[in-house]
């Protein structure tokens, strides 16, 4: 449905923030997994038209994106990383300004849109309050709200779970599971389980690049038997880190566990554990910052 | 913590846009008044644009100013954590009461402490601009700006924030915070009134005034000029302790808002709670209305809700936004003050008429919408950005017209509510003045939709400069230096509209002429600059920033392929209209009309006086018959005039050559014809011709010359249009229509700086009184006697009126034709006027009176012809005969606000006498003040001409001024006169701290209107009262009689200082003639205390104790004491004279009583108690202080 072939941009300052980017997502739920700063909102901002990159070209169905961005726009709804609020509006009357300038031109339609994207995103009892006063959760749902209006046929949400805590990020990830079945979704996000929640499809993105593009399943077996834990003080984490590619450490009860990825069994009181999508995620990123420290 | 706490919140201030608006406006307003003409708060004359005097002023009056702005700032301490939810975090932290609380406060005042600095800097840099009258500025010291700074405007800064902190704090609420400051507000003015009408409040005032004005103009009342640019105000006791009680005041404030600051919040009242809950209620109880699935977009059907809903919502956010009511709130305060006070004269009011108004309007509101449209173009255009929303609208299908037309068009809505609440603040002022014929038309076409057009033109380029400005700070700094360079550019000769961006015409509104004069001419203008600001949107719209890019070299590549669209077409059409209407601009101002600069203007008339200035006493024939034969073409703006001028050889030798002035430029000269001539040189720039006679004339010898001119308005000019002939109410005089003969000093330069800077000396200044040469011309332009036979033609809806007898007046076909015929001999100062009159008449004494008024303006008719006739019946008694069987007053446009006599004929200005509210009987009466003395012209002018040298106006003006007092006298009894007197007396005062050149006794005076008018009354009316009225009337009769009608040699003020002295019965009244005529005298005469005691035969004997001195000054207003012995009044009353209904009644005694230098005490007998007492108690003297002549009696 939406094709990327070999989109490049680079910032005026010289940086490279996507290289050569070719990625082509199906309908329904769309993960795109990076860390900080891998170029997902340079992406999520180029096929929100909201920048024009470099090279490449982008297109969505039958719309070619560059050249025709007004009949994108007409398709599309974005929740962008970051977004204010103009001080003193409510969330009924900001939401009814975005439904026209979404295009909902009658009275009647608006209506319905913003009553029922207020209920849907459980936002209809505060509906008089100003938003700048509302929680990070309810700013998320009302932003996800604007972002439903009118249908659209492509949906982007970048970063939208950043920051809310785990009751407010499952509502939000359950509102997005409902909406995602006949649309193209593409859910950006440094946080892994969003993704493995959700999404049947995704790609890791980092330094610019796709380093992975697949099916989570399919990513996650093709780790068998390469994902190697073990628990270790943490005093011995240096040692540990010159000796295999650890791609993971997480602290349980005051030990320390690490993840390494080894094409054999390391021995070394190591055990063979089922990979997750984490483990595939981390393990890309080592692979990217090996590569990237073999070529400087 | 408290240091952090400060420095945080200074921080926010720094960064609240209030703080940069108020910082810009004050800078403004302040470099405003620095450098351009015609705003000004104080100074003036003598006294320097900096001096310590006028940087102290400005800072005291932009402090009351600025109580808007420290209001916006401390009260957003105490509303701000409410307002964003931020309240309950912030104040459940370790932080201390006192830490938060002054903490905040301190950086909130430190903030507006350093907003006013933008007014020192302001002045400074104002008076380093290169154009500025070198001679008006002194030495910038540091010392004047820190005592205005530190003693003047941080006290005051401090106790508005104090106070207003308190209100803050109370209500919580910054609605009620200005309320509290508009309730001060109210207080404020009512103590300056109070303090004003009761002299003896002025003491307490100077200690209770809040910002130290009052105690600083008590102590600098009576400063010359050279005191006023040199010194600072004494750090006397009054200021200190004002200071000292308002600083304490300031605490008591501070330490109640301390105390009533409370961390929990107080918990809202049973009934808000009740409020809320139902609101609540009523919320939940509405069920949303849900669709199964949401309805789709239809983009194209969008547009016009798109367009409705986004300009709506941007006005909105504007509405909301606390910078627009502060600055709506110091506009208002600022006009409200202006209008009230519109058009004042002698202190009476106006009466409100619209058109009187909306110049007032224009002049205190009009920076209040540029500020408004250059920082909400600003907001608007980066708002989105500003609040993060513009990934989420950009990447809305909202087409990109959709950006740049909605915010424009709330821009232009914005400004059109900023002028709407204007006018309603003006009507309301004009209904609470018991007014009610408001001109809601006038307001409009005049006020409203021109000034909206205006300010959106200006708003677009504001738009613009931020579309393409990398961010909004420099968009703004880039608006400051076009608002600063659009002054400096007229100001070094760059003044052509059609480069001018947004100039309009300064309109000239009148209810006889309407906005004729440049109304046309401005919409042109608009329509020109309408059409360049149409183009600059669709740039601004081409080159808009969508999405995340915001270099701007992207977007200018786009450039041309987004032209090809609806909007270039736009583009093309819009330049086409600015093409068109340049193209017929220019046509009208260059072409049709000569286009000069002001310095072009300038220079010829330089030129004129270098070149020809020395003719001026080439010895001339005079002009004994004037027939003249003028059509005035009101229609068609045209006028043409033919006729001849006999003169006769009077100067007892033979005549060469024949000096021709055509002294207006927009006249054109057809045909002058002079018989057995040689046009010697004509110098058609200048206007200058002169004619080498091929025979000399011969003394006694007389001839003829005839001329034909015209004179037209083409089009328009790009400034300067004709006032004088216009579509309803031409005023022409004899120099606008006819050629003169002889070279003389009318019309030249006269602005010193003006004068220096095209190389002639700076003053012109007339021969000295000993020169018995100078008695050969007349001060009126040397014009001579002449008999008239003047033929006025115009249209058949107007009435033409000249000086003379009126022998015919007939309508023909579509022309109206009068003819006016003088057979006596009249200066020949001639007037034409034509109007659409009302008239009415009255006959007296044998004399028709006539007012000639514009229908509506009826209100004061009654009052002129009252005043005519007593002033005539009281003339002819005491002066001689009335030589005119006719007395017209004649209405013309409020171009110019005076009147004006010529032979028996005054045309008198729509501003002054006919809208004059004489409802107040406690005010003064002007308009019988005013036409009095201009019916005393047909004396003092029209029978006796004085000399050309000093003293020349003595003889005119001051005896018009002596005349007129005598008819007030008359109408409202000796005992009322005080008020006259007083006022003349305060601006004379006033008037001389402010002498350019230097000041001279009234006999020698140069044309210096606060000497021949204002000293000249106070020094007649007490030498009439010393010498007695019939006395010096009939001294005056006789020299009226030895010089009337009759020319060459002219009276001066000699013969009118030797007709005083000869009226002197001894030594004291010689001395006084000496002191009054010759001398320039000040006096201070005070009445110190006094107490009354009842005698054992039921009189009282009332004991005063006073004090008594005069002083000689020179012209530089450097006094030397002089003894004083004199008989001077002394008065009992039962109220004080000069305040409300005093008259006679409340008189029990007024008597001369011999004063000295010195104390002395008095004591006097009477029947009746008397409650107050006082020694020159009508204020007949020149007293620096008239204030402090009467005292309250007390009982021992």
């Amino acid at each position: 449905m939406l094709e990327l072939k070999n989109v490049t941009h680079i910032y005026g300052n010289g940086t490279k923030a996507l290289d050569d980017v070719t990625l082509s997502i199906p309908k329904g739920m769309f993960g795109l997994l990076g860390p900080n700063g891998a170029g997902k909102s340079t992406l999520m901002r180029t096929v929100a038209t909201l920048q024009t990159p470099t090279q490449g070209s982008i297109q969505f169905g039958d719309i070619d994106i560059l050249q025709d961005p007004e009949s994108l726009r007409e398709r599309l709804g974005y929740l962008p990383q970051d977004f204010g609020v103009y001080p003193r509006v409510s969330a009924y009357d900001m939401l009814d300004h975005m439904a026209v300038l979404k295009g909902i031109a009658s009275k009647a339609d608006r209506k319905a849109t913003v009553e029922t994207l207020l209920n849907q995103t459980n936002l209809w009892d505060v509906r008089k309050k100003a938003i700048a006063g509302f929680s990070g959760g309810m700013r998320q749902r009302f932003g996800i709200a604007q972002a439903l209006i009118g249908n659209p046929e492509l949906i982007i949400v970048d970063e939208p779970t950043a920051g809310l805590d785990p009751e407010e990020r499952n509502r939000f990830l359950n509102l997005l599971a409902e909406i995602g079945e006949n649309v193209v979704v593409i859910l950006s996000t440094h946080i892994v389980e969003d993704v493995a929640d959700l999404c049947p499809k995704m790609a890791v993105i980092a330094e610019g690049r796709i380093e992975l593009e697949g099916a989570p399943l399919d990513l996650i077996s093709r780790t068998k038997g390469s994902i190697w834990s073990k628990t270790i003080d943490r005093h011995e984490l240096d040692s540990y880190s010159a000796k295999y590619e650890v791609i993971s450490t997480r602290l349980f009860a005051g030990s320390t566990i690490i993840h390494i990825l080894s094409a054999d069994d390391p021995k070394d009181g190591f055990d063979a554990v089922d990979g997750g999508l984490e483990d595939v995620y981390f393990s890309t990123l080592a692979a990217t910052r090996r590569n990237t420290a073999e070529a400087a | 913590m408290f240091g952090k706490i400060t420095a945080f919140e200074l921080r926010y201030q720094f960064k609240n846009p209030v703080f940069w608006v108020v910082a810009v406006l004050f800078f403004l307003l302040t470099f405003g008044a620095m450098t351009v003409d015609g705003i000004t708060i104080g100074g003036g004359g003598n006294v320097n644009a900096n001096s310590p005097t006028a940087i102290i002023q400005i800072h005291s009056i932009l402090t009351l100013f600025f109580m808007f702005v420290t209001t916006a700032f401390v009260a957003n301490v105490i509303v701000r954590d409410d307002e964003s939810g931020f309240g309950p975090m912030v104040r459940s932290t370790r932080v201390t009461k006192y830490d938060y609380l002054l903490g905040r406060f301190t950086g909130a005042f430190l903030a507006a402490a350093i907003a006013f600095l933008a007014v020192p800097f302001a002045i400074w840099l104002g008076s380093l601009m290169p154009w500025l009258d070198q001679e008006t500025l002194g030495p910038n010291r540091l010392s004047y700006y820190a005592f205005a700074y530190f003693v003047v405007a941080l006290p005051g800064i401090f106790l508005t924030s104090c106070i207003f902190f308190v209100v803050a704090t109370m209500t919580r609420s910054m609605m009620y915070s200005y309320l509290g400051v508009v309730v001060f507000l109210v207080l404020y003015i009512i103590l300056i009134a109070t303090a004003a009408s009761k002299p003896e409040f002025r003491e307490l005032a100077g200690y209770l005034e809040p910002f130290g004005r009052g105690a600083i103009i008590n102590d600098t009342r009576y400063w010359t000029a050279t005191d006023s640019n040199t010194l600072l105000p004494p750090f006397s006791g009054m200021l200190i302790i004002n200071r000292m009680i308002w600083f304490c005041v300031s605490l008591v404030a501070l330490v109640l808002a301390y105390k009533r600051f409370s961390f929990s919040d107080r918990g809202i009242s049973a009934r808000q709670a009740r409020k809320q809950a139902k609101k609540a209620e009523k919320l939940a109880a509405v069920a949303p209305v849900t669709a199964k699935s949401l309805p789709s977009a239809n983009i194209g059907k969008a547009a016009w809700s798109q367009l409705v809903s986004r300009t709506s919502f941007e006005i909105a956010q504007v509405f909301k936004s606390p910078a627009f009511i502060v600055l709506m709130l110091i506009g208002l305060f600022n006009a409200t003050g202006g209008l009230l006070f519109a058009n004042e004269l002698y202190g009476t009011p106006a009466r409100p008429l619209t058109f009187a108004l909306l110049t007032t309007l224009m002049g205190t509101f009009g920076i209040i919408p540029v500020i408004i449209s250059i920082y909400y173009a600003g907001e608007l255009v980066w708002r989105d950005r500003d609040r993060k929303m513009h990934e989420i609208i950009d990447s809305t299908p909202l087409p990109n017209w959709a950006y740049m037309v909605p915010k424009t068009i709330a821009v232009a809505c914005v400004l059109f509510a900023t002028f709407f609440v204007s006018v309603v603040a003006a009507i309301l002022i004009q209904l609470s003045r018991g007014f009610t014929d408001i001109a809601f038309d006038q307001y409009l076409a005049w006020y409203l939709l021109p000034l909206s057009v205006d300010m959106a033109t200006l708003a677009v380029l504001a738009v613009f400069v931020q579309a393409l400005s990398p961010n909004k700070y420099v968009g703004w700094g880039i608006m400051v230096l076009y608002l600063v360079a659009t002054l400096t550019l007229v100001n070094i000769g760059f003044e052509h509209p059609l480069y001018q961006y947004g100039q309009t015409p300064n309109p000239l509104f009148s209810d006889l002429n309407g906005n004729a004069v440049n109304g046309a001419y401005g919409w042109w203008m608009r329509l020109y600059w309408g059409g360049i600001a149409v183009i600059l949107a669709v740039f601004a719209h081409f080159l808009w920033r969508r999405g995340t890019e915001t270099s701007l070299l992207p977007r200018i590549k786009q450039l041309p392929r987004r032209m090809i669209s609806s909007a270039g077409a736009v583009m093309a059409v819009a330049a086409l209209v600015a093409i068109g209407t340049g193209s017929f601009i220019f046509y009208n101002t260059n072409i049709l009309n000569e286009y000069s600069t002001q310095d072009d203007v300038e220079e010829l008339l330089a030129d004129l006086e270098k070149k020809y200035l020395k003719y001026e006493t080439v010895k001339q024939p005079s002009v004994t018959d004037i027939k003249l034969a003028v059509n005035i073409y009101p229609d068609e703006l045209k006028m043409d005039a033919s006729g001849s001028v006999e003169l006769i050889n009077d100067t007892g030798a033979p005549v060469e050559q024949f000096h021709i002035r055509i002294g207006d430029p927009l006249l054109n000269v057809e045909e002058l014809n002079i018989s057995a001539a040689k046009m010697e040189l004509n110098d058609e720039d200048l206007g200058y011709r002169i004619y080498q006679l091929d025979q000399a004339m011969q003394p006694g010898e007389t001839r003829t010359i005839s001329f034909k001119t015209s004179r037209e308005r083409k089009g328009f000019r790009a400034t300067g249009n004709d006032t004088r002939l216009v579509e309803n109410g031409t005023f022409l005089n004899n120099l606008e229509f006819m050629p003169t003969l002889g070279m003389s000093r009318n019309g030249l330069l006269n602005d010193r700086q003006t004068r220096r800077d095209h190389g002639l000396p700076a003053e012109l200044r007339p021969a000295k009184l000993e020169d018995e040469s100078a008695r050969e011309r007349n001060y009126g332009g040397n014009v001579d006697w002449v008999t008239t036979d003047i033929t006025v033609t115009t249209a058949k809806g107007q009435t033409p009126i000249a000086p003379g007898k009126r022998v015919s007046d007939e309508v023909r076909g579509e022309r109206r034709i009068a003819r006016f015929v003088s057979e006596q001999p009249i200066l020949g100062f001639l007037s034409i006027q034509s109007a659409d009159y009302a008239v009415e008449e009255r006959n007296a004494n044998g004399v028709k009176m006539s007012v000639f008024y514009h229908p509506s303006h009826d209100f004061n008719v009654e009052t002129m012809l009252d005043a005519t006739e007593k002033s005539l019946a009281y003339y002819q008694k005491n002066f001689g005969p009335y030589q005119f069987d006719y007395a017209r007053i004649i209405e013309f446009p409020g171009y110019a606000r005076f009147a004006q006599a010529y032979a028996g004929t005054i045309p008198y200005s729509e501003t002054i006498g006919f809208i004059a509210d004489n409802s107040d009987p406690n005010e003064i009466d002007y308009v019988t003040y005013v036409t009095a003395h201009e019916f005393a012209h047909q004396y003092w002018a029209h029978q006796l001409i004085s000399s050309d040298q000093q003293g020349g106006t003595m003889l005119v003006e001051t005896m018009a001024q002596y005349s007129a007092l005598m008819v007030m006298k008359q109408i409202y009894g000796e005992d009322k006169i005080r008020r006259f007197l007083k006022y003349e007396l305060d601006r004379y005062l006033a008037a001389r701290g402010s002498e350019a050149i230097e000041e001279l006794p009234l006999n020698r005076v140069e044309n210096q209107g606060y000497i021949h008018y204002r000293k000249g009354s106070l020094a007649m009316y007490l030498l009439h009262d010393r010498l007695g009225e019939d006395r010096v009337n009939a001294m005056l009769a006789a020299l009226l009689e030895k010089y009337k009608f009759k020319s060459q040699p002219y009276a001066n003020a000699v013969d009118l200082v030797d007709g005083f002295k000869s009226l002197a019965r001894n030594a004291g009244e010689q001395q006084l003639v000496e002191d009054l005529l010759e001398k320039i005298t000040i006096y201070d005469l005070k009445a110190e205390d006094a107490v009354v005691k009842k005698l054992a035969d039921g009189r009282f004997e009332t004991t005063l104790r006073m004090q008594s001195s005069k002083y000689y000054a020179d012209g530089k207003g450097k006094e030397t004491e002089a003894s004083l012995k004199d008989r001077i009044e002394i008065g009992l009353f039962t109220a004080r004279p000069g305040i409300g209904a005093f008259g006679k009644d409340h008189v029990i005694s007024m008597e001369r009583k011999p004063v000295r230098s010195g104390e002395q005490v008095i004591k006097i007998i009477s029947l009746k108690r008397p409650d107050y007492v006082g020694i020159d108690p009508y204020n007949k003297y020149i007293d620096r202080n008239s204030d402090d002549n009467v005292v309250e009696v007390s009982e021992i």
